[in-house]
């Protein structure tokens, strides 16, 4: 039976570990070590091929990450030391890794299940607004009420609110408590106003930042179940401190199943390309053993544009998908951003790339930070409906199709992301008592699915 | 050896990111009777600033722009003591730091890094910085600008506090406050009376000249 790493060996390391200051094991520890790998296992990004084509090279690319995460470890950040963990121990926990999860309630429980690259079956539709700020209980509720009427919707991915009692919110403090609480109770109710009673929260909670509040809402009273997905982050790069720890212990305590998410930079610790998809498969393997993560979520942004939808950065997500489903059953949910914001059609043709991206290398979805989740209210539930409405319809689509439609939608919008339109706010294109979008958006959206008719992609028609 | 090869042992100490040849380098600088002002106009500030070019080009990357600054504070260590206090080297001194609450560094640290860069003295505080700490630290180091980061919606409000304490302490007019990070805007910064706002750590760099003056 190989060696079982639980909570108290996560400690256990946590407190024994190699002490360590945390520019050495940025600058002196990780960095080297990924600029190492990528030269012995040949990682080369091609720019010609945003969507990675080749098996034997994702296999290097998963050899390269899981020697990452044996040679350097995770970084407690409260203890100072390093978190290490043998060969044996990552493949007796990728081995024990569940291959299906169930979410949800009633009717709307669902599978999550492990997908293979140019697999035919639908990825994981996590939906929403990846917990982008918005500025009102009426904006989260609007979103949330639109989210949950999507028909691909496996799972909300709320807003995080910003204010409480007309308060900013401070980090530990009774507001962010209180601002958690609600973001439970307000993402439940507007499911239940919509006839979604059991549909899964799976960003829970996107208010959260901080572990106090994250444990006070989870009392059954605000509304959050067993099957809801709770999302712990970890820091750039492959850092943990007690309070995220604190987090994990507690969820685990309540029999939740945790998905840990991660945002490798490009540009960042891990460098270029592909130091970054390295690090990126990394990542994934410290999720399931330090924080007994049974699904990830990696979110790799691009350091000068903080969106996904770069050509580096689709081919971080392409080859770092094709490497982690390949050579594991393990869970892994893709979260996006794009540059540009609502109503304007370079938002849809980025999180169309960066959903085919990831969606014919394996992964599911979860979607979209729009306009790089910056701006409060500018998200509405139009992006996340056309990256549903393109997951399904990506689905099984050969690596190299998926190529050609990369680089197609790249000459539309790539020369304009270093100032991308950032188009209109929720209630200037979203009619909240018709739910629906409004006429000019709508008749975006229909150009959009003509110009990706033209390209060879059919997409649901536009019925309003 | 001669100040030609000096200079350039300095250049290539940070160009080559590595502190402990910028410390030998500024030692040798020392013993053959480099000036030390010149050690640094001539040799270290030219490859450093290169360095920032490079970073905001993705020629290189974070690890490389922060241990090209390690090498030049290195460098400084052995070179500033022995300016006469009167020949002033840097733009303005920045306080800088992740407000309290939040705990990302990475957009805080390409920040420091490119102040450096650009000749400005850097007081880098890190991460989940109390407020006072910030406006203790800016009056101990007569600094003139704060610089706060914020990578997440629920911590961008220690941002506004760090303004409000320094007008509730009739601070405000002595050190212009810049604030960036993730989910930081241009309304953000005109809603709690920051001075600037940088969307990019370039821009972070310019609004610090714009306000070293």
């Amino acid at each position: 039976m190989m060696a079982m790493v639980q909570i108290l060996d996560v400690m256990e390391k946590a407190l024994e570990g190699k002490p360590m200051s945390e520019t050495d094991f940025q600058l002196r520890r990780f960095a080297p070590k990924v600029l190492e790998k990528v030269r012995e296992h040949n990682v080369r990004y091609d720019p010609e091929s945003p969507i990675h084509q080749f098996d034997s090279a994702a296999d290097e690319l998963f050899d390269a990450g899981l020697e990452l995460l044996v040679d350097v470890g995770a970084y407690c950040t409260s203890t100072g030391r390093v978190i290490s963990f043998t060969e044996e121990e990552v493949r007796g926990a990728l081995k024990r890794a569940p291959s299906k999860l169930h979410f949800g309630e009633g009717v709307d429980r669902k599978s999550l299940v492990a997908r293979k690259p140019e697999d035919v079956r639908p990825p994981w539709c996590l939906l929403g607004a990846g917990g982008g700020p918005c500025s009102s209980d009426r904006a989260f509720t609007t979103l949330v009420e639109g989210y949950a009427e999507i028909p691909e919707t496996n799972a909300i991915t709320t807003p995080a609110i910003t204010r409480v009692g007309g308060m900013r919110i401070r980090p530990s403090s009774p507001l962010e408590i209180l601002g958690a609480q609600r973001n439970a109770v307000l993402g439940r109710e507007a499911c239940n106003r919509v006839g979604r009673q059991g549909i899964p929260l799976m960003n829970t909670l996107a208010t959260a930042e901080s572990d106090i509040a994250l444990a006070a809402a989870l009392h059954p009273k605000f509304g959050l179940r067993q099957s809801d997905g709770y999302m712990i982050c970890c820091m750039d790069p492959m850092k943990t401190d007690f309070a995220r720890l604190n987090k994990v212990t507690s969820v685990l305590s309540l029999g939740g199943a945790i998905g840990m998410c991660f945002g490798t930079m490009l540009g960042g610790y891990a460098g270029s390309p592909e130091g970054t998809a390295v690090s990126n498969v990394a990542h994934h393997l410290m999720g399931i053993l330090t924080y007994q993560a049974s699904w990830l979520l990696p979110f790799p942004l691009h350091l000068r544009h903080v969106c996904s939808s770069t050509r580096d950065m689709l081919w971080v997500i392409s080859a770092t998908g094709q490497a982690v489903t390949r050579n594991t059953h393990l869970l892994t949910i893709n979260l996006n951003y794009t540059a540009a914001g609502p109503t304007t059609p370079m938002c849809l043709y980025e999180t169309t790339a960066a959903v085919t991206a990831a969606v014919v290398s394996g992964m599911s979805i979860e979607s979209v930070g729009v306009a790089t989740n910056r701006y409060e209210d500018r998200t509405t539930p139009v992006e996340p409906r056309i990256s549903a409405e393109v997951g399904h319809a990506v689905a099984g689509m050969k690596r190299l199709d998926a190529n050609n439609l990369a680089k197609a939608l790249l000459k539309k919008y790539e020369n304009r992301l270093k100032e991308p339109p950032l188009g209109k706010t929720l209630f200037e294109c979203w009619d909240a008592d018709r739910r629906r979008p409004t006429k000019e958006y709508t008749q975006v959206v229909k150009r959009y699915k003509r110009d990706m008719a033209d390209l060879g992609l059919e997409l649901k028609p536009e019925t309003s | 050896m001669s100040s030609d090869k000096v200079l350039k042992d300095l250049r290539e100490a940070v160009l080559g990111c590595n502190p402990e040849a910028a410390a030998r380098a500024a030692k040798a600088a020392v013993k053959e009777g480099v000036d030390p002002l010149a050690a640094i106009e001539k040799g270290l500030a030219p490859s450093i600033k290169e360095v920032g070019e490079r970073f905001e080009r993705m020629e290189l990357y974070l690890p490389e722009l922060m241990l090209a600054g390690e090498a030049m504070k290195s460098a400084l260590k052995v070179l500033l003591p022995l300016i006469p206090k009167q020949k002033k080297v840097s733009k303005a001194t920045v306080v800088i730091g992740t407000v309290q609450g939040d705990v990302h560094e990475i957009g805080k640290n390409i920040v420091a890094s490119l102040l450096m860069a650009n000749g400005f003295d850097v007081v880098d505080l890190g991460v989940d910085v109390k407020t006072q700490s910030f406006v203790e630290e800016a009056k101990r180091s007569s600094a003139r600008i704060i610089g706060a980061s914020a990578l997440m919606s629920s911590t961008i409000g220690s941002q506004k506090d760090i303004i409000d304490y320094l007008s509730a302490t009739g601070a405000r007019k002595k050190h212009a406050v810049l604030i960036g990070g993730g989910p930081t805007t241009e309304d953000w910064r005109k809603e709690i009376g920051a001075d600037g706002w940088g969307r990019t750590a370039v821009d972070g760099v310019r609004l610090a000249g714009k306000f070293s003056r």
